[in-house]
């Protein structure tokens, strides 16, 4: 009730920012309003999502349902599509680094986000033996959720979700190719999971 | 149902071979100046590309040693360099991401890339030009506009550096 009752607030901010723009033409230039997702420090907002790995597809009773993960840190790496060489250069990366980023423990999660369909999912994930799951969101909805949505494919962010259930860190422009992406990335999950 | 729909998804990929992404990323824009930036090469020593960003038409491929469009392009991109390399500077900017050191030294003695390599590890020419996909490729003129872009294994490069360079096509 309280995410719908956000994004409501959200969407109704967008609404009526044409009208209360052209108010304060005078004073000042036109904002966009754009709904970014939450920011570091706030809630991460729940979501429940069909995931596929390489050797399976979760069955709907298994689905992904990001308040189960409580007490352990998540990675919503949000992604545009499979085999597409931006998206296979990052997850390649995930994995080959899989260690170094997210460490050996089992308190950090990891998951692939996008728009893809579990099959797509399961092809792709085998073809790089990703060691993590990735998440089905034809619609976006989830996307949408997180300032991610894009047209017609989601854009690449990353979210780090602390044990608690707070946005620990957020890159809404991650680099596939750029080394630092990742580098700030390790940082952001070792500090999450140092807590 | 839910596996049906998946495999009805699944069936794009009878078509194969990575796409690079059109739409949200897509690279430095062409007609913007080409980013003059300072890259380390495979030693550690700085090149700096405003040195010849400018001044002559440059040529920089984004690539890793795992990217098979890359590959693809190789043999392309020796003829190219055989034909235009006295006129055009012919960069390879390795993404660091998923590499080593080592490893693409090993690679480039093996292959012999017909461009200067370049380790990016700090990212500098990544976040310059932004490419979207590892076969990226960025041609300036000698002006150092951008005047090509694109990726993948098929670029047809020769008309754009028949251009920059002035060089007409032989008479058929």
């Amino acid at each position: 009730m309280l995410k719908e009752s956000l994004v409501a607030a959200a969407l109704a901010a967008v609404m009526v920012a044409p009208g209360t723009a052209a108010a304060q033409q005078e004073k000042s230039p036109p904002r966009a309003v754009v709904l970014s997702g939450p920011e570091a420090g706030q809630r991460a907002p729940d979501f429940r999502l069909p995931w596929a790995s390489g050797d399976s597809i979760g069955s709907v009773e298994d689905d992904f349902v990001l308040r189960d993960l409580r007490g352990r840190t998540v990675v919503l790496a949000f992604y545009p599509a499979d085999f597409t060489s931006g998206c296979t250069a990052e997850m390649k990366a995930f994995t080959d680094r899989y260690a170094e980023l997210f460490g050996e423990g089992e308190d950090v999660v990891v998951v692939g986000i996008s728009a893809d369909s579990l099959e797509t999912h399961q092809r792709f994930a085998q073809s790089l033996g990703l060691p993590f799951r990735l998440l089905s969101d034809p619609d976006q909805r989830v996307a949408r959720l997180y300032g991610s949505k894009g047209d017609p494919r989601p854009r690449r962010t990353v979210y780090v979700i602390a044990p608690d259930g707070q946005v620990a860190y957020r890159d809404m422009r991650f680099g596939a190719l750029d080394p630092r992406s990742y580098e700030s990335l390790k940082s952001a999950v070792r500090s999450a999971r140092a807590g | 149902m839910r596996r049906a729909a998946a495999f009805l998804g699944g069936l794009v990929l009878a078509f194969g071979m990575l796409q690079p992404l059109a739409g949200q990323e897509e690279g430095i824009t062409p007609g913007t100046p080409a980013p003059a930036v300072v890259v380390k090469d495979l030693d550690g020593r700085s090149v700096d590309l405003g040195a010849v960003i400018g001044s002559r038409p440059v040529l920089i491929e984004f690539w890793a040693t795992w990217c098979t469009s890359c590959q693809a392009m190789m043999p392309a991109l020796t003829r190219m360099q055989e034909k235009f390399g006295d006129a055009v500077e012919f960069y390879g900017v390795n993404i660091t991401i998923s590499e080593t050191r080592e490893g693409v030294r090993e690679y480039v003695a093996e292959h012999q890339p017909p461009f200067l390599t370049l380790y990016d590890e700090e990212g500098v020419a990544a976040r310059a030009y932004e490419p979207p996909a590892t076969s990226f490729i960025v041609i300036a003129d000698s002006g150092g506009t951008v005047v090509y872009t694109g990726s993948g294994g098929q670029q047809d490069l020769e008309p754009v550096l028949r251009k920059v360079t002035g060089r007409q096509a032989p008479a058929e």
